[in-house]
């Protein structure tokens, strides 16, 4: 684990301006890590929500600081919004005096894949992988192409661990659907991985009604007494339904990876150059 | 040597300071601080709570129970206190309730808090909201004058319109703080706008798509209209 006590680190999230629970993990990654001593200072900025990006580069006291995108992928927001609205010139930016050092957002991590395994064996406990279908479901539209990549990429991996009866990759809006998990299942239980930062929208209140656990679309996560009660006996198969996968407290090991990661590559980038 | 915005805001406590927004703020004789929504100081019977992460929960939701999507909209629940041990812990609590105020208070006061005008901030805007570049002046005012009144937002404004355009439609209580020439710090706080937030930069783009559509109705609905 890193120890910065003279750096700041900055999470950014995407937040939202409608659902709650959007920035919930960033901000609780932010409070293990706050807890966790790594850093020596912790801000959240939001693109829908406050701090804005437009207002944390003013929290921070630190002239070190270590930018980290709680995104699941690279795409729009990391290589256009984040460093355009924070005045970026690059993975490293001297600003007023600072040193802005940008590294590679969370779901890049080559840990990604183990956390996914993690949350799928915690969702359905005591059954054998080998009678399951594993699902990863990401959000699988032409704006969000990146996050297809990083979700294909990440059933790859855990495909050839031989781990899972069968593994896929599905979509809320393009092929494989998963409206359409029966179809293309064949084994008699199925596990469903939100590839999805947060339990927002998508992930709590529209996957579950595509899956055919929920009638219509309910309140937001935070809002409910109940979260999933899992299993759920449909469509002649027994399904667990976990939460995103960016909820998994272990992100903000990820987080942290993320920064070590930045310095190990720019001490490899200083040592050639 | 680098800033410490805890020593700071410990200072201005110390020296006075009582009101952040709606929050009231009070140095215990004992140490450490209580915060409450001002309107409940001194009330019994309040929620008693002991962490600044206690602070985020309140925040999210109004009295009734509505998501606060806009952390200075004017509807702070009511009900609770929170005991803070030190200015640390206070300066945490007060980033939850009122995100990045502080910092831009600090930065005002140092003169390091420089205003975007709404024209820069819309001209820089891609993807969705690209379209907002194509804000009328007289709609941009209007919108302004609408979405950032007191009653929806008790941040004051440091921005104009354009580099030489004033906002035209906003109220005294909504415009920049005098500047203070007295070095004590003041019993209130103000809440500094520097720079248009994402919320109106989205109303700017509803406006501009609500005009666009009704001048150019969708081919469906030309084609409908020729029809009949």
């Amino acid at each position: 684990m890193p120890f910065k006590p003279d750096s700041a680190l900055i999470i950014v999230g995407h937040g939202s301006t409608v659902n709650p629970d959007s920035s919930a993990p960033t901000l609780d990654h932010a409070e293990a890590i706050i807890q966790s001593g790594a850093f020596g200072e912790v801000h959240c900025a939001f693109w829908k929500e406050e701090p804005s990006l437009r207002q944390v580069l003013h929290m921070v006291d630190s002239d070190d600081v270590y930018i980290v995108p709680n995104f699941i992928s690279e795409g729009y927001f990391t290589r256009t919004v984040i460093p355009r609205e924070l005045e970026l010139d690059g993975p490293v930016t001297q600003k007023n005096g600072r040193l802005l050092k940008y590294c590679e957002p969370v779901g890049n991590h080559e840990r990604m894949g183990e956390l996914l395994l993690k949350r799928a064996a915690e969702v359905a406990p005591g059954v054998d992988p080998a009678d399951c279908s594993l699902l990863i479901v990401g959000h699988g539209t032409n704006l969000n192409d990146n996050s297809a990549f990083a979700a294909k990429r990440e059933v790859d991996r855990i495909r050839e661990l031989g781990i899972y009866g069968e593994v896929f990759n599905t979509y809320m809006e393009e092929a494989p659907l998963i409206s359409e998990w029966n179809a293309y299942t064949t084994k008699p239980h199925v596990v469903v991985v939100p590839f999805f930062i947060a339990d927002g929208l998508h992930s709590y209140q529209d996957i579950p009604v595509l899956l055919g656990i929920e009638q219509e679309t309910g309140a937001a996560a935070s809002q409910r007494e109940i979260f999933r009660q899992n299993p759920y006996f449909l469509r002649e198969r027994t399904l667990y339904y976990a939460s995103a996968i960016g909820t998994e407290p272990a992100f903000a090991e990820l987080i942290l990876a993320q920064t070590a990661l930045f310095d190990a590559q720019t001490s490899t980038h200083n040592a050639s150059a | 040597m680098k800033r410490n915005l805890t020593t700071a805001i410990e200072t201005w406590v110390a020296g006075g300071l009582k009101v952040v927004g709606q929050l009231s703020i009070i140095s215990l004789p004992e140490g450490g601080y209580e915060l409450s929504h001002a309107e409940d100081a001194g009330k019994p019977g309040l929620d008693t709570f002991h962490s600044a992460s206690r602070a985020r929960t309140i925040s999210f939701f109004d009295d009734a129970g509505e998501y606060r999507p806009l952390k200075t909209a004017p509807n702070l629940q009511h009900g609770w206190r929170l005991i803070l041990k030190n200015a640390e812990e206070l300066r945490a609590a007060l980033d939850h309730f009122y995100p990045a105020m502080t910092a831009l208070w600090h930065s005002y006061l140092n003169d390091t808090l420089a205003p975007v005008p709404l024209r820069d901030t819309l001209n820089r805007q891609t993807g969705m909201y690209a379209a907002t570049k194509r804000l009328q002046d007289e709609e941009g005012q209007e919108l302004v004058g609408r979405a950032c009144a007191a009653s929806s937002c008790t941040k004051r404004i440091l921005w104009n319109f354009g580099p030489d355009q004033p906002l035209t439609m906003l109220k005294a209580d909504k415009l920049p703080p005098s500047r203070r020439t007295d070095p004590a710090p003041p019993v209130e706080m103000p809440l500094l706008c520097h720079e248009a937030c994402n919320i109106l930069v989205a109303a700017c783009r509803e406006v501009v798509k609500k005009r666009e559509r009704a001048a150019a109705p969708p081919p469906d609905a030309q084609s409908q209209h020729q029809a009949h």
